[in-house]
């Protein structure tokens, strides 16, 4: 059995536009997802009962659904729906956002329930209307024990970003595989994909773990 | 723009027959990754010194490499080294396996070392064996505080099992997807299939907040 690892080096510019489109879709997919987490986290604590109840279905929704099943589901249905022509890419984009904005919804609505009741009392008692106690006391608060849950959401996103290669968005995992059966040279790209990922994923893996250290609550 | 379900009755037993693989290779993958995964942790905690940083760097291996890719590599890369052609489930149960029971290691691994140091010190003083201490101090109060996090790691075991259909494991993501190709009609087959895993992972995520908040005081001390 031979191998042939020039292969690897052969296809780098693929790789590495591959590894770019990977990195791309983490980075988008959270500056979309964190501001609508926390549009749907405030629905679901602040909205009126038929509000919050949507709010609530769309979580529960997604967190129950494998994300590989929401992509196909986005690049069959988002075409017909919308009556738009949207690109791999951009369906991918979605598929994502719709997930990753269910799990930090939930995370923001579980950090501002992690700060107790007694502290909105006390501000309160102290003059302050409930928007500045939100704004002062609870938010701020919320938002350091939010952090390390973000970042291995962020870890889970930049691994699921995979997942879109299945409706051919050319990210790193497409790419091998379509360099995979072109040269037939198997073991090699696998092997080479596989490695990419963990040189970009162990330092961010690590990374999150220094932040919940660094970010450890005691109360 | 018109649905028409009956694509779904037509072809019900064969989608049944994936809910099974997928109930099955949830089942089996979840069983081996905890027993891995409980043997990982261990070792990391009291195995020989040599052997930790091993555990440490498979643990975050696994953390840091897609669930897509470890399965991918399972199925296509490791006969070309292994020499042992496998079919598609025995290689998504191999992969899935490896993958999770990095997880679930450190759920363990979190447990164990939530049980305060003083504990640690009072069993050793009182005379007991490191392995006595393991099993009558940390485990049992370990265990507690670890069922919460199992919990939401079987459904994120169900909902990985979809990533299987990449490998061509017959379970319901890859049955919906034949279906959906030969009918033409994907709307109603993949809303099927939502419907169908919403069914199977509410209620295990609905479970893990139920037991949560019914063993939550057990774990204080």
């Amino acid at each position: 059995m031979t191998f042939d690892w020039s292969v690897v080096w052969q296809h780098r510019d693929a790789l590495l536009a591959g590894t770019a489109t990977t990195v791309l879709l983490t980075v988008m997919t959270m500056v979309i997802a964190v501001p609508c987490g926390m549009a749907v986290a405030a629905l679901r604590l602040y909205a009126r009962a038929p509000v919050r109840a949507v709010a609530t279905a769309y979580v529960e929704l997604f967190r129950n659904l494998p994300l590989i099943l929401v992509v196909y589901w986005a690049f069959y249905v988002l075409p017909i729906t919308t009556g738009l022509g949207l690109s791999p890419l951009a369906t991918g984009l979605a598929a994502l956002a719709l997930n990753v904005t269910a799990y930090n919804a939930e995370t923001f609505r579980a950090g501002i329930n992690s700060i107790r009741k007694g502290q909105i009392e006390a501000a309160t008692a102290l003059g302050m209307s409930r928007p500045q106690a939100l704004r002062r006391v609870v938010i701020p608060q919320a938002l350091r024990r939010v952090l390390p849950i973000l970042a291995s959401t962020w870890v889970s996103l930049f691994k699921d970003t995979s997942l879109v290669s299945v409706i051919a968005v050319s990210e790193l995992a497409y790419v091998s595989m379509q360099i995979r059966s072109q040269t037939f040279r198997v073991l090699e790209m696998l092997t080479a994909m596989a490695a990419i990922y963990w040189l970009l994923g162990y330092p961010q893996a690590k990374l999150v773990d220094w932040i919940q250290r660094r970010f450890v609550v005691t109360e | 723009m018109e649905f028409d379900f009956s694509v779904i009755t037509d072809h019900a037993r064969f989608l049944a027959s994936g809910v099974g693989v997928t109930l099955a290779l949830a089942g089996l993958s979840g069983i081996c990754s905890l027993t891995l995964g409980f043997a990982v942790a261990l070792l990391r905690l009291y195995g020989p010194a040599w052997l930790r940083p091993i555990a440490v760097l498979y643990i975050d291996s696994m953390r840091a490499i897609p669930v897509l890719v470890v399965l991918v590599w399972t199925f296509f890369a490791l006969p070309i080294v292994s020499g042992i052609t496998m079919p598609p489930f025995i290689a998504a149960l191999i992969g899935l396996t490896l993958h999770l029971a990095a997880y679930a290691a450190e759920i363990v691994r979190a447990g164990v070392e939530s049980v305060r140091a003083g504990q640690t010190r009072a069993a050793l003083a009182l005379g007991m064996s490191r392995v006595q201490l393991v099993r009558r101090i940390l485990l049992p109060q370990a265990i507690v505080r670890m069922l919460p996090a199992f919990g939401s790691l079987l459904s994120i075991t169900i909902k990985d099992t979809a990533i299987a259909s990449v490998i061509a494991v017959t379970e319901l993501m890859r049955q919906s997807e034949t279906v959906a190709g030969q009918s033409f009609q994907p709307i109603e087959v993949f809303t099927f299939a939502m419907l169908v895993y919403f069914g199977l992972l509410f209620p295990v995520t609905r479970g893990v907040d139920l037991i949560y908040r019914r063993v939550a005081h057990l774990g204080r001390s």
